[in-house]
């Protein structure tokens, strides 16, 4: 097998794992911490691909602008959902606000159908990141190491806010026993907005990120939720390095899995899905607190 | 009384839907209904809307039948086979429309064709290509475009002309397996050598992997087998990656449309094959595209011709007969030679029910050589109809 | 006999209506549509609305229904009763593996469960060209005659549609007021509680996922013959939302709610076909609606704390 066509395809694993590792971390902490399997997740990172085509496209900003403004701004539409309609159904069993979440997303995306029409939108790698890095033998896309930089710093900079920072303690304690944490006097509710804000927000990066390789259709969301909870299961939820760990690895084994073994790369995943779930639920680091 | 409040809410909602039914079934229509069912939204969106403008065109330059106007009824069916079998169920069955025209996707296309068959009613086919639908049964038509013909005027002139080793990247359902059936046959034909093919599910956008694995079979030529938003993201990656520069790049389909949208300097030089393009040299084609340009704005697709000029021949021979009756339509179909602004001349087999027409390959121009709007295309040649389409009995027949 | 009369008095207009469906709507074979998908709602309601399971990977009995029935009708060329219930059958033994299995686990993993089973059939079948035509679907299902009477004829479809619905609604009856049924019942308000009563949980909830296999696989297969067609999407995740979504709306633990719903839905999503795009949204909205106020405890968790605080008011006053 060829050297530098391993590494070719290693590194497109290492982009469509950046994606993973960005929607993971997010839809891990909101589980770790709210119980909440946030379906909407999906929408936020197609929220935040159209909120990159607005911004550049629309109001002709610069990608610079998209980075910062798109993941904000979803981050919000996340707080005011949670605000609002999410933290009904806390004390409640899991269930319902999966179907909460589920019935979310549908709405965010007819919304977004409605506003953008179906007919996939426009979007051109942005001036500065054009071009390869010509390596002589091999040449790597210069966006994709972006997207890849730019992901890792993400996750390195919420694995140093959960270890390091006071947010990150009470957010752990609150994964671990809300009510503890509560009693404790802090304000769990506000904590649980922000950190669902900042899932939101990652996500809400990840879709800005995906916008100049991705279509951009409403749907773009579904296909890429399904399986970052496979990311979810096998990293174990409520786990930050099981996300990152978690989102790399799969990452790798989508793309060298449909490179390779194209017939029965998703039946396999799927497959594989199953058997974590029924042998080892919480994954490989997730906490055995949400073995239920 | 609470409960009979209940009640009552919920047979005047159940009265109401029904009412809503009836009403959505529509007023007197004209003895002539026409069916397109289309894509109109989604990725491929432009294209359908592109065959939608040039029916109600028809539709309306045609003028009326038997003292009224023909109707056109259409739906979307997304690109999809199930929705596209429902949709000719309704509108065979509700709708009660005479023919059905369009239908891209070719698995949503055999679906209809069996509905048609079904219900005893028309299906002209414009927008599928796969051969499936050659003699399939009495009550389809296939026009326009077919896989092999795309194949045989691009591969055949391919093999001779680009280079001899060719790899082909395929969207992966029902058009594209057909395709590449046909591809391979026809460049195998002049000599050419097969070096290797990727099955790419449609609506992926990163075809990065695929490009790499190409370029390591070292190909003369890259045949892309694929349509629309894959088509361009094909490129983009093979452009990306350094493939155009090594190969000579050749699509089953480049529709004004796409490059308009990723941008001429993408598709450069490129090569393809088409029924009819709006700047040939056929008597009536420039006009039609004037009057479409007019009233739409941009320059008309092939497919939009071809809708034009099947439900302009249909209606044509139900005004000679003077009746819509599917049999005596059929019959009167069969065999028919025509002329007009998209095939001259052209002719409906009676033993396949195939249109055939002459085929032009053309070349995506360079951005310096373009002269006027939507001038992207230079026409390298054209082939004659026998010498593109299969041979009667190549497929299946009637008779 | 009053008793009788209490239970069954519906019978008269629903059958009623039933007769006049085909003829009230646009065009018959919608009519044969709402029934399927109402069969598909109303076996569904058995393991949500009675059981307190929510699978989110239906779509697979659904899905394996109109494959094997198409196939069996095309390719071996049997009668209809026989690829129906051979499909069934088969529905219902990968019923029993995938529950056996799925089962183990409760709440959101057997949710994902669900799911990830449904996604290992659908992508088997999209593989598996030669079996299922893979993307494009499964073409040419005859419409079967049934001794003399032409199923092509969609009349003659609609009232066999027709009847297999009324033999399984009142199956459906007989079994969730069972004795079966109430256990199911006990199962979904306070599982722990039948545990330790002696029930066997994990055996009535596999039976309960079953049986709605059973209703799922059987709306399938008429789905096939219906369209003469199978597409690809009976076994995503797209279908497998869809009957959550109808069984939610209607109402779920009645029985005739998800039927209602499904008929609705199936009814408002063909005659409004050329504004998909906001009917969507409606049904979005509706159902968030739904799940934040059909949610059993809350409605009656509400009037409880309204009622306690008129308790208080009275006693201060």
């Amino acid at each position: 097998m060829d050297v530098t066509y391993i590494l070719a395809q290693l590194f497109n694993g290492l982009m469509l794992g950046s994606f993973f590792v960005l929607l993971s971390l997010g839809l891990s902490v909101i589980f770790g911490m709210m119980g909440v399997i946030n379906f909407a997740h999906g929408a936020f990172y197609t929220l935040g691909a159209y909120a990159a085509y607005t911004l550049c496209y629309v109001l002709d900003l610069g990608f610079g602008w998209a980075l910062l403004i798109g993941p904000l701004s979803v981050g919000v539409i996340g707080m005011i959902l949670e605000r609002t309609l999410i933290r009904k159904l806390y004390n409640v069993p899991h269930v319902y606000n999966l179907l909460l979440t589920f019935g979310l997303m549908i709405v965010l995306v007819e919304f977004v159908r409605l506003i953008f029409t179906s007919v996939g939108k426009p979007f051109e790698t942005p001036g500065f990141f054009r071009g390869s890095v010509d390596l002589g033998f091999i040449m790597f896309p210069k966006y994709r190491i972006f997207i890849i930089l730019i992901s890792s710093l993400c996750a390195t900079v919420v694995a140093i806010l959960m270890s390091k920072t006071r947010l990150g303690a009470i957010i752990r304690a609150g994964t671990d026993d809300s009510e503890m944490v509560s009693a404790l006097g802090i304000n769990i509710p506000r904590v649980f907005t922000l950190v669902f804000g900042l899932g939101a927000a990652l996500a809400g990066l990840a879709g800005v990120l995906a916008a100049p390789v991705q279509n951009i259709v409403p749907d773009m969301g579904s296909e890429i939720l399904v399986l970052t909870f496979v990311v979810l299961i096998i990293g174990g939820m409520g786990s930050i390095i099981g996300a990152i760990l978690g989102g790399f690895i799969v990452g790798e084994l989508i793309t060298l899995g449909v490179v390779f073994w194209p017939p029965i790369a998703y039946t396999l995943l799927f497959f594989f899905l199953a058997v974590i779930l029924l042998a080892r639920p919480r994954g490989f680091f997730g906490r055995a607190k949400f073995f239920e | 009384m609470k409960k009979l409040l209940q009640k009552l809410f919920l047979s005047v909602l159940s009265l109401s839907v029904v009412i809503i039914g009836w009403i959505s079934l529509g007023l007197a229509a004209g003895p002539v209904k026409v069916g397109l069912i289309s894509v109109l939204s989604g990725p491929l969106a432009p294209i359908g809307q592109s065959e939608l403008n040039a029916a109600l065109m028809a539709v309306e330059e045609f003028g009326p039948v038997f003292g009224q106007k023909v109707e056109l009824v259409w739906r979307d069916h997304q690109f999809s086979p199930g929705l596209g079998n429902e949709r000719a169920k309704e509108l065979y069955e509700k709708e009660k429309v005479d023919v059905i025209v369009a239908v891209p996707n070719s698995a949503a296309a055999l679906a209809v064709s069996d509905q048609a068959e079904r219900y005893k009613k028309i299906f002209i086919s414009t927008s599928a290509g796969t051969t499936e639908l050659i003699g399939k049964n009495r009550y389809t038509f296939k026009y326009n475009f077919n896989d092999y013909m795309l194949a045989t005027t691009v591969g055949r002139w391919g093999a001779k002309n680009l280079g001899k080793k060719w790899y082909t990247i395929t969207a992966d359902y029902a058009w594209g397996h057909d395709l590449l059936k046909n591809f391979t046959a026809a460049f195998k034909e002049e000599g050419g050598i097969h070096v290797g093919n990727d099955m790419v599910a449609v609506g992926t956008s990163d075809f990065s992997p695929y490009i790499l694995k190409a370029i390591k079979a070292e190909p003369d030529v890259v045949a892309f087998l694929n349509v629309g938003k894959d088509a361009v993201n094909a490129t983009k990656a093979a452009v990306e990656y350094g493939l155009k520069r090594k190969a000579k790049l050749v699509y089953a389909l480049l529709f004004e449309l796409d490059i308009k949208g990723a941008g001429l300097e993408l598709f450069q030089e490129g090569y393809t094959a088409a029924p009819w393009n709006w700047q040939v040299n056929i008597p009536g084609a420039r006009e039609f595209s004037d009057r479409y340009y007019k009233k739409y704005g941009d320059r008309p697709t092939f497919m939009a011709a071809a809708v034009y000029s099947a439900i302009w021949q249909y209606l044509s021979v139900v005004k000679k007969i003077g009746t819509t009756d599917t049999e005596k339509v059929i019959q009167a179909l069969e065999g028919h030679r025509f002329a007009d602004m998209f095939a001259n001349p052209g002719y409906i087999r009676p033993e396949d029910h195939l249109q055939v027409a002459s085929a032009f390959l053309l070349r995506v121009k360079k951005p310096e050589e373009v002269k006027e709007k939507e001038d992207f295309f230079e026409i390298v040649g054209s082939l004659p109809a026998e010498k593109v389409h299969p041979p009667v009995g190549f497929f299946k027949t009637l008779r | 006999m009053k008793n009788w009369f209490h239970r069954y008095w519906f019978i008269l207009p629903t059958s009623f209506f039933l007769v006049i469906l085909p003829f009230i709507v646009p065009y018959t074979s919608l009519a044969s549509e709402m029934l399927i998908f109402a069969i598909f709602a109303l076996g569904y309601d058995i393991l949500l609305g009675y059981t307190g399971l929510l699978s989110f990977g239906h779509a697979m009995f659904f899905g394996i229904g109109a494959y094997i029935t198409a196939i069996v009708l095309k390719r071996l060329i049997l009668s209809t009763f026989v690829s129906l219930t051979l499909s069934m059958l088969l529905a219902m033994l990968v019923a029993l593996l995938v529950g056996a299995l799925s089962l183990k686990r409760r709440g959101i993993y057997f949710v994902m469960l669900t799911l990830a089973f449904n996604q290992m059939f659908y992508f088997i079948a999209f593989q598996w060209r030669d079996l299922t035509g893979g993307d494009s679907g499964f073409h040419g299902v005859p419409r079967p005659k049934i001794g003399f009477i032409d199923l092509n004829e969609e009349l003659y479809f609609y009232f066999f549609v027709c009847c297999i619905f009324i033999i399984l609604v009142l199956f459906a009856i007989r079994i969730v007021s069972s004795p079966f049924g109430q256990v199911l019942k006990a199962i979904k308000n306070n599982e722990e509680r039948a545990m330790s009563i002696g029930y066997n949980v994990y055996a009535f909830k596999l039976i309960s996922f079953i049986l709605s296999s059973l209703f799922a696989s059987l709306a399938g297969g008429l789905y096939a013959i219906h369209l003469n067609f199978v597409p690809l999407d009976t076994l995503s995740i797209n279908t497998s939302a869809e009957v959550v979504i109808m069984a939610i709306l209607g109402g779920i633990g009645t029985l005739y709610g998800p039927v209602f719903g499904a008929m609705l839905l199936v009814y408002l999503k063909n005659i409004l076909s050329n504004w998909v795009t906001y009917w969507n949204l409606i049904i979005g909205i509706l159902f968030v609606v739904s799940v934040l106020s059909v949610r059993q405890g809350f409605l009656p968790l509400l009037k409880e704390k309204l009622q306690s605080k008129l308790i208080i008011r009275s006693k201060t006053s």
